[in-house]
């Protein structure tokens, strides 16, 4: 037996099942019906058991959903109910718009493809003309980058990437196997394993300035978690920050570890620092909204360093 | 046989609502609905847990005032057209795409949401077809955050509901009365585009900055055009409610590509022989435009306008403990 499906849950699908089996002619496989609407066939045996009794009052044979299971195939036959399945409720129809319109937004989509026909049919049935009620844009890459970075994830192979690092301001050619290209916080980021320093590394795809790909192939590896942008080792130095409640959006956008409302209304956090710039354009952004309260040697006063630093390009 | 108890009498409560050609009570309901145990109260308890149950679910079960009861009968029915999905005619193809799109982005949190909406498409439909060779192959993903102002406006926006929410901006919290025209994923922010009804103009707002429930009127509450060209900001510094200002930057060699990737060419007023680069940038939010600059360190430095260049001053002496 699989999982039982609560009442709900099988609710949710039967409202869906029933007009559509009913609407093939020839009726359907169990088979198919448990692909299409993710079922187990003892699960829809279960459910179709249960269809059977439904109807209206009187509850004759013409006032009942009629189910017909032969071999493996199911039909259906309605009495006036049920010819249609349920709209979509705000959030379902969100979920499936969304979904697509990010698919869209991708360089290189198919902007007349079977993707942007359904999503135009979509939205002539939720009363609007135009898809476009929802815009997507998940980052700016230049499409032949990522298109070429997707290749090499699908197929396995390594690429020579000509990479300008933020963090420490220098650029960098480095040969990479790339894992995966995902889109999170409005900019695409490449996750594959670094030759030159021998770990796991995630590039911001628009700071790559080119690609080549390389011949050769390598293994990938087991699927990988969620992406995280800056995974913080054991070895990263910790800074403590106290944040004034302006600042409370650093909690949400940086990788902070600990977090702790103090009396005064000021959030203190802790943050793993991956490189000092890093550090000193926080810091610079946050001005007085930010105190450090305890950093490391190499980091205490960074934050002053960098202001008088930038305060000699304007002459002070 | 709970389960199976419950189910068939769920289905048998939409199906006699929906066959109803005017709304029924609760003792008809009693009478005609099989499924139901004996007795009253026992009936009315379980009644009312199934029509919470069937709203959750978008079933739109109206209830109404029996004409001419008295004392006063509610009755229920679902009208059909209410109901009732009309049939996007969906090919296997496009039916295809949209489970692709479904498998590829993840959108807020993962629920049912997606899935649900499938089965009422017509089912999950296998995507070994070609799909148009685009470039997003096995394992490309996308994440797009979840907000709890999504869902209402996006409703707002299909029914044409004017919107009210409160605002934290700038200049403190206000509530704001709009017209939603769009929502718009950028820089890893949801905004709505909305026409906002106390300035007479189209504002974006951050979705992240909604304080509290958005609130709608009735639908079909506003029926102004939608723009029909997308023309909202790239840069975060363009979300601003005051004038536009020009501010130059200069910024060297070094960041100038970096610096052009996010401004544009056309900002460019001048590259000396070195690859140093002056920029002129139009700003409506000088906090995200000062945070932008910052992220230059000491590689960029605001010329123009001087009140602007002194307030870079003023934060930067503030931090390194001097001029105070």
């Amino acid at each position: 037996m699989s999982k039982a499906l609560t009442a709900q849950e099988r609710l949710r699908r039967m409202l869906a099942i029933v007009p559509w089996v009913a609407g093939q002619p020839d009726g359907a496989t169990i088979e198919e019906i448990c692909r299409r609407f993710d079922l187990a066939p003892d699960q829809l045996q279960a459910c179709l058991d249960t269809v059977f009794m439904v109807g209206v009052h009187p509850y004759t044979p013409d006032a009942l959903v009629d189910v017909i299971v032969d071999h493996d195939r199911v039909q259906i036959r309605l009495p006036d109910f049920f010819r249609r399945p349920l709209r979509l409720t705000p959030a379902q129809a969100f979920a499936l718009l969304a979904a697509g319109r990010s698919l869209q937004s991708v360089p290189g989509a198919d902007e007349s493809g079977p993707l942007a026909r359904g999503l135009a049919k979509l939205a002539a049935t939720l009363g609007t003309d135009s898809s476009a009620v929802v815009e997507v844009d998940l980052g700016e890459v230049a499409g032949d980058d990522l298109a070429l970075l997707q290749q090499a994830a699908a197929e396995g192979r390594s690429v020579e990437i000509d990479y300008y690092s933020y963090g420490r301001d220098a650029q960098e050619v480095r040969r990479v196997d790339p894992w995966r290209v995902q889109a999170a916080q409005g900019q695409w980021y490449l996750e594959a394993w670094c030759h030159r320093s021998e770990a796991e590394r995630v590039f911001r795809v628009d700071r790559i300035r080119s690609v080549t790909l390389l011949d050769s192939t390598f293994e990938r590896p087991a699927p990988a978690s969620p992406l995280e942008v800056f995974r913080p080792t054991a070895d990263d130095p910790r800074v403590v920050l106290d944040l004034a409640p302006s600042a409370a959006w650093v909690v949400g956008q940086y990788p902070v570890e600990v977090v702790e409302e103090r009396t005064d209304g000021r959030l203190r956090v802790t943050l793993a620092i991956a490189a000092v710039p890093w550090l000193e354009r926080l810091l610079l952004r946050l001005g007085a909204d930010a105190t450090v309260v305890d950093a490391p040697d190499g980091l205490a006063g960074v934050g002053e360093a960098a202001a008088r630093r930038v305060l000699e390009r304007y002459g002070r | 046989m709970a389960q199976s108890d419950k189910l068939e009498r769920l289905m048998n409560l939409t199906a006699a609502l929906l066959d109803a050609e005017r709304p029924l009570t609760a003792d008809e309901i009693a009478e005609r609905v099989t499924g139901y145990a004996e007795g009253r109260e026992a009936f009315r308890r379980t009644f009312e847990r199934d029509k919470d149950e069937l709203r959750q679910l978008g079933v739109p079960i109206e209830s109404a005032v029996i004409a001419g009861s008295y004392p006063e009968v509610h009755g229920y029915r679902i009208d059909r057209s209410d109901y009732e999905l009309p049939d996007p005619g969906l090919a296997p193809d496009e039916l295809a795409a949209l489970r692709l799109a479904l498998q590829a982005v993840r959108v807020g949190e993962q629920s049912g949401d997606g899935s649900e909406a499938l089965w009422k498409l017509g089912g999950a439909v296998a995507t070994d077809a070609d799909l148009g060779g685009g470039p997003v192959g096995a394992g490309a993903v996308a994440s797009l955050p979840p907000d709890p102002s999504l869902v209402p406006l996006f409703s707002a926006v299909l029914d044409r509901r004017v919107a009210r929410f409160d605002y934290a901006s700038s200049g403190g919290d206000a509530e704001r009365v709009v017209e939603p025209w769009r929502l718009d994923y950028r820089r890893g922010r949801w905004y709505l585009t909305a026409h906002d009804l106390d300035r007479g103009e189209e504002r974006n707002f951050r979705l992240d900055r909604i304080r509290g429930d958005v609130t709608l009127e009735e639908p079909g509450t506003f029926t102004g055009p939608a723009p029909s060209t997308p023309e909202e900001p790239d840069q975060p510094w363009l979300y601003g409610d005051g004038e536009a200002v020009t501010a130059v930057l200069r910024v060297d060699a070094g960041q100038a590509h970096w610096a052009l990737d996010q401004l544009g060419a056309d900002s460019v007023m001048e590259t000396d022989p070195d690859g140093t680069t002056t920029f002129a940038v139009p700003v409506t939010s000088w906090p995200a435009f000062r945070s932008f600059v910052f992220s230059f360190l000491d590689h960029a430095e605001v010329l123009e306008p001087a009140d602007l260049r002194a307030d870079v001053v003023a934060w930067l002496s503030g931090l390194a403990g001097e001029g105070r």
